[in-house]
């Protein structure tokens, strides 16, 4: 038995950063460092007629002041729709026109504000309907090659279709169907936005950004230097400690290659900052969705078709939150067993805010809608929402009409465990005039990384130095959730060496390998198999070298310890038979001989035969290898909706009981159970704070949580207006309980943990609502406002003491 | 902001705002350093207060006067003021967080302006009354009257709220505060306090004020009338939720429809008598 995995142990960076020691892009400053301050857009859309930046210019401090007319073009986006500073025209609120470096922050703002900017204000279309509405203006007239665009309609395609959804359909015994939608939700991240851009002698960048794909970042702003024309020269990017990520840092950003430009121009570093309401304004949050779902099943209950349609609306630009669609197909093909099934969707260019990822991408949106549709055809069919879970459950082994290959599936334990531990049997029976009720759904998500670009790899470079101590470079990202921790202590496991003397290196694309990105609950799987694949070269070279060198190590350490113990017997084992690479074990840096007797000078400190290997005469060596992982999967053909993009899947089921007061629409969780399918938990504390922090950010979804816009501007830019749950919000009863289904293809058996504990939850509490007054609300958030409305239209004012459906 | 001064006396505070115009007096700064941040209030310099003890104090004597800079967690602590006037711990009790209440002041709550200001509903049943100081002297105006507009008092710019003094509790008063926000942290979208005296199932006296449902924090007439000098029944209590509804004046803002608002207030005033019969006329 491991004798660190599955135990609880605090986080690496746990004491730096609760004594404030850890250094957030916010800490980092630079010898000369400038501060960037953005002009940003004062319409929706508009032409932009001129650009006037000599008051700004004229500000005493003022170093230098960039538009579109004085800087190369940069493009960006995952469609090339999007450049640094807006030239043309702006076609959303938050449109960067112009920036400023300046010696201070004030200053940098005070000229940003100078700047006088002339527009022609242009028709703006708010939402997807008018955005598609025959004749409506276009967001994008060209695309990034120059080709005239003649729709809204962004050019991305995903579908699905299997079996035969005309004849289920008309087949089925019971159907239902409903329109759900989800708002524009602010990531929240506790740090704000920033970025760190300079410039060395030799025209190289160094950039501190705060992202999740430093390897692709790196492309990207590579890409830049050569627009800018720095062709060849290299872009080094450095991770500083992240207050969360949550999506954010999958994109490049504006307003980094703002600073890059900057950088650029001045000669100097320069830095930026968005304070929260710079963040909720001119950061992208999680797309808005509507999602048309219809379901039918059998009289049995089987599930026989399922059909899913799709609209987001996309906001200006195409970030990668436009492909939102790749992983909602999942839920949609492959939660529960569903024969024919079509999926299609259509995302739409408005002059919203352009939208981002966000944890979960795409999968809490469409898993909102299709477990809050399939408790109605539950309803329908007369059968109990638990038991139509049970019937349609999936199981190890099957290939879902999407061609996922399901291994390992702890669904039926999930949703059993919930029922369980929630009492679903005694759910019946709530005391009359208390409106209560319970309600669960479920959730399958990549557990094995997700496949969406052509490499789907992570790279780990392990070292010893000539004192056991282990240095972990991954190119994978830790912004809070863990990643660190979880490799710390595969590391201490799969090596052998003290927690305690591993040290993971700071996420830099200069000394850390390369990883595709943390994104699609990875980071632990990934870099954990990676890690795995060089921890056993690691051993390898360590028990080739101890062939030669235990035997006099040993000899070395027999004899001290008789001089410090002259009176040991003498022991009458022959070691030296043993020494064999395959009977050498290594545990808490101590290396000894398998199957051996007691003898206290078999065991080894590493370090001795480190520095043994290393000073050998005639030719040392060094303990420094490295390891690329890309995990058994297919990049689907989205098209076709086909391909098995990820190595495993996560199951999970989650049940609420929720109190709802029908006076004033409040719902308040009287008590939560969720029960994951990790595949095997590596540090049980992480886990609970993973846990524990989606389902938070699961309440948010369900009950408080949207960005409000009016006419394309955002009304509540600050933690006031725009609500996240408090403390005071979840502290409720939260029952965790985790099912180990020992995942082949998962480090120990892990799969990816990230995202699912969000992504159930708005259904389960929308479902246990219905269940205790009878009232289904289809748009989130839930609030009291909306939930006292759908009352008022259903019961016309006469509530009932006891909901219609109470059994 | 130019200076910033620490004055050693109410007279000599009076003395410097005058002085200086354009200046500001800052007790907790909970509001006004937040709005400073914004720009929205850009004063030429600050008169602190917070440290007069002239300002902090809280006496209680058959009534009480409650230092303007005294912070609510003060008030919140003190036990005489929390067993006469309970209601005005029910309105602090939820206010902010801990580290708000720590260092917002309860004139300051009040010289804000703010339609929901918590405290205010709370004063205004109460019958409370601010003590304002200028250099030509003191006068006296109940809190009720305190309120002009949105992000206005009747606190004139060279003028110093200085107490809130409370007449001794009414004898067998049943007072009681609700509010109604989207999470624990958040400015009320609907409050309402409530004083009655029940005597034989008679509401002898009633008196309901609102907060967030109007300009300014308000009285209830009208549906204090439906009630006062009445038997307390759970019709008349059903008149007074829809009198209530009526009676405010709500907007619609991002925190909440203003139907939605009225709707709060009369489930409010319903609650709150209610709760009043139940205790009965002990």
């Amino acid at each position: 038995m491991s004798p660190y995995l599955g135990k609880a142990r605090p986080r690496p960076d746990a004491a730096e950063k609760a004594t404030g020691r850890a250094e957030y892009i916010h800490d980092i400053r630079r010898p000369g460092m400038l501060h960037a301050a953005i002009r940003f857009s004062e319409h929706a859309h508009a032409r932009i007629k001129g650009i006037d930046t000599l008051k700004a210019e004229r500000i005493r401090g003022v170093r230098a002041v960039i538009t579109a007319q004085n800087t190369p073009e940069i493009r960006l986006g995952f469609l090339r729709d999007n450049v640094a500073l807006k030239g043309e025209k702006v076609r959303q609120f938050r449109d960067e026109v112009a920036a400023v470096a300046a010696i201070d922050p004030d200053v940098a703002a005070e000229a940003a504000a100078a700047i006088e900017v002339e527009y022609e204000p242009l028709p703006a279309l708010f939402d997807p309907a008018s955005a598609l509405d025959e004749g409506a203006p276009l967001v994008h007239e060209r695309d990034a090659a120059g080709r005239p665009l003649e729709t809204n309609l962004m050019p991305v395609h995903f579908r699905h279709s299997s079996g035969d959804i005309t004849a289920a359909r008309s087949a089925a015994a019971h159907a239902v169907s409903g329109e759900f939608s989800t708002p524009l939700i602010q990531q929240s991240c506790m740090g704000t936005a920033g970025a760190l851009a300079e410039f060395d002698p030799r025209m190289n960048l160094t950039i501190w950004a705060k992202t999740q794909i430093p390897f692709l970042a790196q492309r990207d702003f590579n890409s830049a230097l050569s627009q800018i024309g720095l062709a060849g020269r290299n872009t080094r990017v450095i991770v500083p400690a992240l207050g969360g990520g949550f999506g954010t840092g999958l994109d490049t950003h504006c307003y980094e290659y703002i600073a890059i430009l900057l950088a650029w121009r001045t000669g100097k570093p320069v830095k930026i900052l968005y304070k929260r309401d710079q963040e909720f304004a001119y950061l992208s949050p999680r797309q808005s969705s509507t999602v048309r779902i219809s379901q039918g099943c059998d009289a049995g209950g089987r599930l026989t078709f399922r059909d899913v349609h799709v609209t987001q609306d996309n906001g200006a630009y195409g970030s990668w939150g436009a492909t939102y669609p790749s992983v909602m197909m999942i839920p949609a093909t492959s939660l529960y067993r569903v024969p024919n099934i079509e999926f299609d969707c259509e995302l739409v260019y408005t002059n919203n805010t352009y939208a981002q990822a966000m944890r979960g991408y795409g999968n809490p949106e469409l898993t909102w809608a299709l477990e809050s549709n399939l408790d109605e055809l539950a309803e329908a069919a007369g059968i109990d929402p638990l038991e139509i879970r049970r019937i349609n459950c999936n199981e190890p082994g099957e290939v879902t009409p999407m061609g996922l290959r399901v291994t390992t599936c702890g669904l039926r334990e999930c949703i059993e465990g919930v029922g369980e531990r929630l009492g679903w049997k005694n759910k019946g029976g709530w005391g009359a005039g208390k409106k209560r009720g319970v309600g669960l759904a479920s959730m399958v998500h990549v557990g094995g990384s997700g496949r969406i670009y052509r490499s789907d790899a992570s790279g780990v470079i392990l070292r010893l130095d000539d004192y056991g101590n282990l240095y972990v470079a991954s190119g994978g990202v830790d912004m809070g959730q863990g990643l660190h921790s979880a490799l710390q202590i595969m590391a201490a496991d799969s090596v052998g060496v003290d927690p305690e003397r591993v040290f993971i290196t700071q996420t830099d694309t200069s000394t850390c390998p390369w990883d595709v990105g943390t994104h699609a609950s990875r980071g632990a799987f990934t870099a954990g198999n990676a890690l795995l694949m060089a921890a056993e070269k690691m051993r390898r070279q360590l028990f080739e070298a101890a062939i030669d060198l235990y035997p006099d190590l040993v000899e070395q350490a027999r004899r001290s310890w008789i001089r410090a113990n002259p009176d040991t017997p003498p022991a009458d084992f022959d070691w030296r038979a043993s020494v064999a690479p395959e009977r050498f074990q290594l545990r808490n840096n101590l290396l000894s001989l398998r199957d051996t007797p007691p003898i206290p000078w078999l065991e080894i400190d590493l370090a001795k035969l480190i520095r043994a290997a290393h000073f050998r005469a005639g030719g040392g060596e060094m303990f420094t290898v490295e390891a690329f992982y890309d995990p058994p999967s297919e990049l689907p053909d989205w098209e076709r909706g086909q391909g098995n993009m990820s190595a495993c899947y996560t199951y999970g089921t989650q049940g609420v009981e929720v109190e709802v007061d029908t006076d004033t629409g409040d719902v308040k969780i009287v008590a939560m159970v969720s029960v994951l399918d990790v595949g095997r938990v590596i540090n049980p504390q992480a886990l609970r704070g993973q846990i524990v922090g989606a389902i938070a950010q699961g309440v948010g979804y369900a009950l408080y949580e949207q960005v409000i816009t009016e006419k394309g501007r955002i009304l509540n830019p600050n933690f006031t207006d725009y609500k996240i749950p408090t403390a005071v919000e979840i502290d409720f009863p939260l029952d965790l309980e985790y099912i180990e289904t020992d995942e082949p293809a998962g480090p120990y058996g892990a799969k990816g943990i990230g995202e699912p504990g969000l992504t159930p939850t708005a259904p389960a509490i929308a479902n246990a609502i219905f269940d205790a007054v009878g009232v289904r609300v289809r748009d989130l958030p839930i609030t009291p406002e909306r939930l006292l409305a759908a009352l008022h239209a259903r019961y016309d004012d006469h509530i009932p003491r006891r909901a219609p459906n109470a059994r | 902001m130019s200076s910033y001064h620490r004055p050693p006396s109410v007279a000599e505070a009076l003395r410097l705002k005058r002085e200086l115009p354009g200046s500001s007096f800052i007790a907790g700064g909970t509001d006004l350093l937040v709005q400073m941040k914004d720009r929205v209030r850009q004063p030429t310099a600050l008169i602190s207060i917070r440290h007069l003890s002239e300002l902090t104090r809280i006496e209680t004597d058959g009534g009480a006067r409650l230092g303007a800079a005294t912070p609510l967690s003060d008030l919140a602590d003190d036990s005489a003021l929390m067993t006469g006037w309970p209601i005005l711990g029910e309105a602090l009790r939820d206010f902010a967080s801990v580290q708000i209440r720590g260092s917002a002041t309860i004139g300051g709550n009040l010289c804000n302006g703010s339609p929901a200001a918590d405290a205010a509903p709370a004063l205004i049943v109460l019958g409370a009354r601010v003590r304002i100081a200028g250099l030509d002297g003191e006068r006296l105006l109940p809190v009720e009257q305190l309120f002009e507009a949105p992000g206005r008092t009747r606190v004139r710019e060279e003028e110093l709220l200085v107490s809130i003094e409370l007449d001794p509790p009414l004898p067998s008063g049943h007072g009681v505060f609700l509010k109604k926000m989207r999470t624990a942290m958040d400015v009320s979208l609907a409050s309402i306090a409530s004083l009655a005296l029940l005597r034989d199932g008679r509401l002898e006296e009633i008196r309901l004020a609102a907060g967030s449902v109007a300009p300014v924090p308000m009285r209830l007439h009208e549906t204090e009338k439906v009630l006062r000098d009445r038997p307390l029944t759970p019709e008349r209590i059903a008149e007074a939720r829809r009198v209530a509804r009526d009676e405010v004046r709500p907007i619609t803002d991002i925190r909440a429809g203003a139907d939605y608002r009225r709707h709060i207030v009369g489930v409010f005033v319903q609650r709150a008598l209610e709760a009043t019969l139940e205790k009965g006329d002990r």
